[in-house]
């Protein structure tokens, strides 16, 4: 039967970004009370930077999603990213300009390789991108004999250490352009529109005259240009380019997207529950840390929140196919 | 008069806002087909949803007496086990498994872990002769036809041996040949003594086998009467509470030049090797005209649009020509450009988008055509959308409901306007009103002529035998991939249609 509260629990439903919202303020609030120095100004700060790094691959990531499609190889496309610009910088003595450009088409050549085998082998995106995932993993290795490539310049460090106004990390910024582009994209934009459709239903889309296969290899070609990038970042950031950079971070991402209110689905995608999401996840490693939490318990954690991103995930779309 | 072996009593069921049933009263007698008729969103399907116990007795008021006994039902099991048995429209089956395998499921014989596949395949044999079902017991049912999947369904409906059997829209997927093999059967349960409900669209079908009709309309019981005391006006009337003075509007007029030629279109057969579904055809559409394509279901008719729009492309050979100028269509896109626009028959599947609102479905294929480069302008999105949405008529409260909630004469209205508003000069659809209520088909009747009559060319491929020789100027007929032949205006008779659709 309808009562009233079955009412107020599915419209609340409908509210995408909610799952990451109530979390978001629970965990702040108790972990403010068991250590007041969470919301220190540099432990903030430090939560604004770790969420923005997963910001820059989440929302392209959320734009994937949100046209039916994942990709599991992020994690290791971000460390590619780092290895391949600072090889291209250090080991070749490239600009760093081009040292950057490079590292970021060999990222879309991943990208483009998972859009060949889930678009054109048909291939299903989940196995074939954990496969290409494992791909890369492997040949940064290979490349680097397992060891970090340190020596890049001043200017290569500059790109994620420097600091706004002295205080805020410049990633941030970065991060704020990229959300603010991608929502902008996402929701107003015809490219935008074209997204949620094919993702909604491709085969009504097709029909309507938007090319699937194409839209969905521009996505994953953009995923993959952004992976590079956030490595580019992580590389700058701790001045040596390193396999562990990245690493992991696929499935933390694609939880910030689906927490945040993007359907694993496709067909509908928020880049602000997105950001939020990333926000939430941030904000859990530092309060474990912060409360004195063991850091063995993270990854618990970050499973469980997957967990419960994708039971969220599952009642909102039964609440919306009876709205 | 027979026993009662079914009587709903003083049936009402509220949802949010809306009162769905409102002292509905059937009763079923032993040994009759009773026919339910009534427009999409009447209350038929919810009235079965209380019968078979999808909802439970606590969700709606009023009485269920099934053989002189009072029944509450918690779930479909406890209606299952009174004896009530629904086959549903949608057939959900388990397509990687057997015939036998689908229909015994909840009940496979055999002693502790192990499957008894002889008497398996035995009963299932005795149940398809039954019913007249021609396919092994042990055929894998992604293989049948869809014909064959429907009638599959009605298999598993009696292997419980139910008493009282509810049939909601069982004849949609089926060839004419399949629904006698259906009629026969109602027939010979109703010998049997089993009591069946039937429920359909499909007038020709209730005069056939119902013994009583009952009509249903905004959740009330209208009338019930013997079926030989309706008339056919009277039921539409009554289904729809206004008078229908033309179910067809057809206005004369003049053909022009031809707008698409096809040349030996040939379409490979999806499952069976060396075979092609569409087998070298070739006809002319001339702009201005309504062309109905006939034939039974599986004579390539679906297939011959989809390959012509670039939606199918495999083993497919064609040479198209547009307004006299030949052109390479390989994908929708291409077929776009050159000015087609395509309502496939699949509405959920292929005709709109589920996540999106009614505004955002009927842009869909012009957006590049809405002003702004990278924006959507939506100030002008939205006159132009509004101008289609209010032309077709769509009933719904705002441009921003979900398509997925409308009715499927309401989703049909949006899948139309998004290509009205794309303004084709040809347009192709495909059993464009299946599932639709009557009113609502009149509705579109009169669109499609219209259209007609402001220049646009429609090829349409109907099931539907009134509506194809009503609303079509012209008709090729396909049999088994070929075009057997072509009526024009003064031959387009039912029969002659059927003679060249059986024709080899």
């Amino acid at each position: 039967m309808e009562n009233k509260k079955g009412f107020s629990v599915k419209s609340l439903m409908k509210v995408k970004e909610l799952g990451a919202v109530i979390p978001l303020i629970l965990i702040s609030v108790i972990a403010t009370v068991v250590n007041p120095a969470f919301v220190s100004q540099a432990n903030l700060i430090e939560i604004l930077r770790t969420t923005s790094y997963t910001v820059m691959l989440g929302v392209p990531l959320t734009f994937l999603l949100a046209s039916g499609r994942m990709d599991l190889s992020i994690g290791d496309n971000t460390a590619l990213g780092g290895i391949i610009a600072a090889m291209a910088a250090v080991n070749l003595g490239l600009p760093l300009p081009i040292a950057i450009i490079v590292a970021i088409a060999v990222g879309m050549l991943v990208g483009f390789l998972n859009s060949l085998m889930v678009e054109w082998l048909a291939l299903p995106g989940f196995i074939a991108t954990l496969a290409m995932s494992n791909i890369v993993n492997g040949t940064n290795s290979v490349i680097t004999n397992n060891t970090a490539i340190s020596g890049i310049s001043a200017g290569f460090k500059a790109i994620a250490q420097t600091r706004l106004f002295g205080v805020v990390p410049i990633p941030v910024l970065y991060a704020v352009v990229v959300a603010v582009v991608g929502h902008v994209i996402m929701s107003r934009t015809k490219f935008g529109r074209k997204v949620l459709a094919v993702g909604g239903n491709a085969e009504a889309a097709n029909l309507a005259g938007i090319n699937v296969k194409k839209l969905h290899m521009i996505m994953f070609m953009t995923v993959g240009a952004f992976a590079a990038i956030s490595g580019i970042l992580y590389c700058s950031r701790f001045s040596s380019a390193q396999l562990s950079a990245g690493a992991g971070t696929s499935l933390t991402i694609l939880s910030s997207a689906i927490i945040g209110g993007t359907s694993m689905r496709g067909g509908t995608g928020t880049v602000f529950g997105t950001v939020l999401g990333c926000l939430l996840f941030a904000v859990i490693s530092d309060a474990l840390v912060v409360m004195g939490v063991s850091t063995n318990w993270q990854n618990v954690v970050y499973g469980l929140i997957l967990v419960a991103a994708l039971i969220i995930d599952y009642l909102r779309q039964k609440s919306t196919q009876r709205a | 008069m027979a026993e009662v072996v079914l009587e709903m009593k003083n049936i009402t069921k509220e949802f949010p806002g809306v009162k769905a049933l409102n002292n509905v009263n059937i009763d079923l007698r032993k040994g009759e087909v009773l026919g339910i008729v009534g427009e999409n969103g009447a209350g038929k399907s919810t009235l079965m949803k209380v019968l078979s116990g999808t909802y439970s007795h606590d969700q709606y008021t009023g009485e269920i007496w099934v053989d002189g006994k009072k029944q509450q039902f918690n779930s479909v099991a406890d209606g299952r086990n009174a004896g009530i048995c629904m086959i549903y429209q949608e057939v959900s089956v388990m397509f990687d498994s057997s015939v036998a395998e689908n229909v015994f499921v909840n009940n496979l014989p055999g002693k502790g872990l192990f499957v008894d596949y002889p008497k398996l395949y035995g009963d299932t044999q005795v149940l398809l002769d039954r019913v007249g079902l021609a396919v092994n017991p042990k055929t894998i049912v992604r293989k049948l036809n869809a014909g064959q999947l429907q009638l599959m369904s009605i298999v598993r409906g009696i292997a419980a041996n139910p008493h009282i059997l509810v049939f909601d829209e069982p004849s949609t997927a089926l060839t004419d040949s399949e629904v006698d093999l259906l009629m026969d059967f109602l027939d010979r349960l109703r010998k049997d003594g089993v009591s069946c409900i039937y429920i359909s669209h499909k007038l020709e079908e209730i005069y056939r086998i119902c013994d009583r009709v009952t009509v249903i309309r905004d959740g009330q019981t209208i009338a019930t009467r013997d079926a030989e005391d309706w008339n056919e006006a009277d039921l539409i009337e009554n289904m729809i509470g206004r008078k229908v003075e033309n179910m067809y509007t057809k206005t004369p007029r003049e053909f022009g030049e031809p707008v698409l030629e096809v040349e030996d279109l040939v379409v490979p057969h999806p499952t069976i090797k060396n075979r092609n579904i569409v087998d070298y055809t070739s006809f002319k559409l001339r702009k201005g005209e309504i062309l109905g394509i006939g034939g039974l279901v599986g004579a390539g008719r679906s297939e011959t649009l989809e390959a012509i729009f670039g939606k199918t492309t495999e083993g497919v050979s064609k040479k198209v020509k547009i307004h006299g100028k030949e052109v390479t269509i390989n994908t929708p896109q291409d077929a776009i450009k050159a000015g087609i626009g395509f309502a496939t028959e699949e509405r959920k599947l292929t005709g709109f988008v589920d996540t999106m609102d009614i505004m955002y479905n009927i842009s869909l294929a012009s957006l590049d055509d809405i002003p702004g480069k990278l924006f959507v302008d939506t100030k002008a999105e939205t006159e132009e959308v509004v101008k289609h949405f209010e032309r077709l008529r769509v009933k719904a409260p705002s441009l921003h409901q979900m398509v997925v909630n409308l009715s499927g004469g309401n989703q049909q209205k949006v899948i139309l306007a998004k290509w009205l508003m794309k303004n084709p000069d040809i347009l192709f659809i495909d059993e464009p009103t299946k599932g639709i209520d009557v009113g609502t088909k009149s509705e579109f009747y009169k669109i499609l002529d219209e259209l007609a009559n402001e220049g646009v060319s429609i090829v349409m491929v109907s099931s539907d035998m009134p509506e194809l020789i009503s609303v079509s100027d012209r008709v090729i007929v396909m049999c088994e991939g070929k075009i057997t032949g072509e009526l024009d205006k003064g031959e387009l008779t039912q029969a002659n249609v059927m003679r060249l659709a059986i024709t080899k």
